[in-house]
């Protein structure tokens, strides 16, 4: 290898990897000016223009903060917990295609951290590990509401993951394959019957679409599944004892998860990059394919402010309830349904 | 000696070296914790040896769910530190060190053959072995009984543990 794909290498590696801290700011941004918006009232309008630099205001002030650590806690353990949350949440992308292949000199670049033939079970396996971000935040802090937290973060993770990975292995049964670029090429053809529109996993499993997002929800500790930081009940929950950057790292890996969770599903029902009728081949495509993506992450990405705004918080036994008796059977059902489609396809 | 190689046994010390301290550890939480490194190690291992289904799988199941579950658990019981064990068990330290000493027997056996070429038992080939969809087709094709043999043993398994867990019902 010359240095030249060296370099292709690292930034097609590292690009993505650096540019999601960078997008916390806009998103802390749109999410506390879309809370004040849906409550009615104005929000963080006085840093920058719209308040936009409120965000940079907030990092430089936990940058400055004194970072406490209580007395009786696992010292190792607590420092740890924010590192696991933080690389869990960076590397989760890893495996979702970002754009058209780019060509230039008769290179082909992919545009794809790793293009590894287990796909999706790579972010699966890096979700299953970031609860132990959580699990362990809660133990080392030493404190009641930081164990309860944990305690209920452990067992909410797992139940949804149950769902969100019987969602996805329609999509997977769809494609016949792990690999997103395949899933995507699956979604770019015209549909049957209705030429029109494209073949994307929402049009033809909705109901997987819907059990995914709703996991999603849950993985990610968003309202209304926030149990595991329930403030009315647990104080902060798993990170009360945290301060400082250390809790700005757990804040950051909370968006950072939003956003990446939002691109895969972005990539498994709606298309991915593509749209129909775009087949980029110059470069100028190529910006525009991985804009594509962008836009159609940052409408979930609003959905899901909008969801926390609008939704009040569920109940531990009703959030336990919905995830083994209506989600889990509602996504064997999908996968029926998937398989079904898949016999009448191959039988034509 | 290749990187490939360097890794491979990087992970493989590591996966002993963290098995080890999990027998050793008086804390059930840091136990499991070193448990997970454990297995994590064992993932990369097997990510080298061309299979990353497998390693996937290994981390979803079992880093990601069943030492989960046990942390859950412990939690929820509050099983804090051990108190160190106390000595004066004689016959247990006789079984124990036959154990021990078989095992470096066993391991010093390996080692020694670790240079020779390791037989082909199946004729396939490894890198079409890694590929999830080559897999599948010989799980429901060749190794169909063996498949669905362990997956109703792992049936009564859970049956057991049922019945086992049950509160008996008052007549």
């Amino acid at each position: 290898m010359t240095l030249v794909d060296w370099l292709i290498v690292i930034l097609r590696v590292a690009l993505p990897a650096l540019i999601f801290p960078v997008l916390v700011i806009p998103l802390t941004w749109v999410e506390r000016r879309g809370a004040a918006f849906i409550q009615d009232r104005l929000g963080p309008n006085r840093v920058g223009p719209f308040g936009l630099f409120q965000a940079i205001a907030d990092m430089l002030k936990m940058f400055t903060k004194e970072a406490v650590t209580p007395a009786n806690a696992d010292k190792p353990l607590f420092l740890l917990a924010p590192a696991i949350a933080a690389f869990a949440a960076l590397s989760t992308f890893a495996i979702v295609p970002y754009g058209a292949t780019l060509k230039i000199d008769g290179r082909e670049i992919e545009l794809i951290g790793a293009d590894v033939s287990i796909g999706i079970l790579y972010s699966f396996a890096i979700v299953s590990l970031s609860v132990y971000a959580i699990v362990l935040a809660g133990w080392s802090s030493n404190n009641k509401f930081s164990l309860m937290g944990a305690i209920r973060s452990s067992a909410q993770i797992i139940s949804y993951e149950l769902a969100m990975t019987t969602a996805a292995a329609g999509v997977v049964l769809a494609a016949s394959s792990f690999r997103l670029n395949d899933i995507i090429a699956m979604q770019m053809r015209p549909m049957p019957f209705v030429g029109f529109i494209p073949q994307w996993n929402i049009f033809i499993q909705p109901l997987g679409f819907i059990i995914f997002l709703v996991s999603a929800f849950a993985e990610t500790n968003r309202l209304p599944f926030d149990l595991p930081e329930a403030e009315p009940e647990l104080v902060a929950g798993y990170h009360t004892e945290y301060s400082a950057m250390r809790f700005g790292t757990f804040q950051m890996a909370e968006y950072v998860n939003v956003v990446v969770s939002c691109a895969i599903t972005v990539t498994l029902y709606l298309g991915g990059w593509s749209l129909p009728g775009f087949h980029p081949e110059s470069i100028l495509g190529v910006v525009i394919s991985i804009l594509i993506l962008a836009v159609k992450t940052a409408i979930l990405v609003w959905i899901f402010v909008w969801v926390r705004w609008t939704l009040p918080r569920f109940r531990y036994d009703q959030l336990m309830r919905l995830g083994w008796k209506a989600l889990l059977p509602l996504a064997l059902v999908n996968l029926l349904w998937v398989a079904a489609i898949e016999m009448a396809r191959m039988a034509r | 000696m290749t990187i490939q190689r360097l890794v491979f046994d990087a992970a493989g010390l590591i996966a002993i070296l963290f098995g080890g301290l999990m027998v050793v550890a008086r804390n059930a939480v840091r136990g499991v914790l070193t448990l997970v490194v454990a297995f994590f190690a064992l993932a990369v291992c097997y990510v080298m040896l061309l299979s990353p289904f497998i390693a996937a799988v290994q981390v979803i199941v079992y880093a990601g769910a069943i030492l989960v579950l046990f942390l859950f658990v412990l939690m929820l019981l509050n099983i804090g530190h051990m108190p160190p064990e106390r000595s004066g068990r004689p016959m247990q330290t006789f079984l124990g060190s036959v154990g021990v000493l078989v095992f470096a027997a066993l391991l010093l056996g390996t080692l020694r053959g670790a240079g020779a070429a390791i037989p082909a038992t199946t004729g396939m080939d490894p890198a079409a072995l890694a590929d999830p969809a080559s897999l599948s087709r010989q799980f429901f094709s060749e190794y169909l009984l063996h498949f669905e043999a362990v997956s109703v043993l792992l049936l009564a398994a859970l049956v057991g543990a049922f019945v086992l867990a049950r509160r008996e019902k008052k007549p």
